[in-house]
């Protein structure tokens, strides 16, 4: 893949409600991974999964699990610049505001610098963020990638 | 040491693992389709790489070997998720993933532990991802004075 991107340059995703399938996909996909064994599996109720529970340990609800919203950030990352981010890359996010059930969710990356290294890839730099339909900011954070 | 009971109690210090496994295009898919990553090197048939995300999932590894009893009294909440990759993980690959606790802290009433994890391939021992991981206890804030 041959990338030549501006430093200014945006990408956002379409925006997604975080519905409850959407946050109960991360809760049962925990132990059907742990458990590898191709079957589906579940856990006891979460705080992603279960209004009483989540009551309980004094959320108003179920909130989303960050990874749901690092995940999207991340897919974005791959649309832009493919299977490298998988190979060369630093993605790193803070979760700033909780994510309750059908808020709308758009994941963004804006190219903050860009740079050839001593091996002579290029270096991008970019700053990642979930926001709302909004533009207010859920999930920030910061991303590199070295391309191939 | 803090490790061998529940996951709340886990101190500065303490080393989680190191835990063994072998990655499985299973385990690539499902992680990548539970989060709406379609794309080829994690769905397709083969030649799958490891989505660097899924490092997340070997912290539950660690807490499994060394929290057995659980999660305890709280709900942990994730805070923040930091990961660099230095190389691709790929189907077939034996990987052992190690955690070490570097920080509990106590921040605005809510208790704080950052974890650093690293994957690294066993038959070549090259690290492949270096993760650090924090999170929050309890979501109910307690006095400053109680830590």
């Amino acid at each position: 893949m041959t990338l030549s991107l501006e430093a200014g340059t945006e990408f956002r995703t379409r925006p997604r409600a975080m519905t409850r399938e959407r946050m109960r996909w991360y809760v049962d996909g925990q132990p059907t991974i742990g458990a590898d064994d191709g079957r589906v599996h579940t856990q006891p109720p979460t705080i992603h999964d279960d209004d009483e529970y989540a009551i309980k340990q004094g959320l108003p609800g179920i909130i989303a699990d960050g990874m749901i919203s690092t995940n999207w950030i991340q897919g974005l990352l791959i649309d832009v610049f493919g299977p490298q981010f998988a190979c060369r890359s630093r993605l790193s996010t803070k979760y700033i505001a909780p994510i309750y059930e059908n808020m709308t969710v758009i994941a963004c990356a804006k190219v903050s610098t860009v740079v050839v290294n001593e091996e002579g890839k290029t270096v991008y730099h970019l700053d990642v963020w979930c926001e709302d339909e909004k533009a207010k900011k859920l999930t920030v954070g910061a991303a590199m990638v070295v391309t191939a | 040491m803090a490790t061998g009971r529940y996951v709340t109690d886990l101190d500065v210090g303490d080393v989680l693992g190191p835990v063994e496994y072998t990655l499985s295009s299973f385990v690539i898919r499902e992680y990548s389709h539970i989060v709406e990553m379609h794309h080829e090197c994690f769905q397709g048939a083969d030649g799958l790489i490891m989505p660097p995300t899924l490092i997340h999932l070997d912290k539950l590894r660690l807490y499994n070997a060394a929290c057995p009893e659980g999660t305890g009294p709280t709900a942990r909440i994730h805070y923040e998720y930091d990961a660099e990759v230095f190389a691709p993980a790929r189907v077939g690959d034996k990987l052992s993933v190690i955690g070490r606790i570097k920080d509990r802290y106590l921040k605005k009433g809510r208790e704080y532990v950052l974890l650093e994890m690293e994957l690294t391939n066993v038959e070549t021992g090259e690290l492949l991802v270096r993760y650090r991981d924090q999170v929050i206890l309890a979501y109910a804030q307690k006095p400053e004075a109680s830590a």
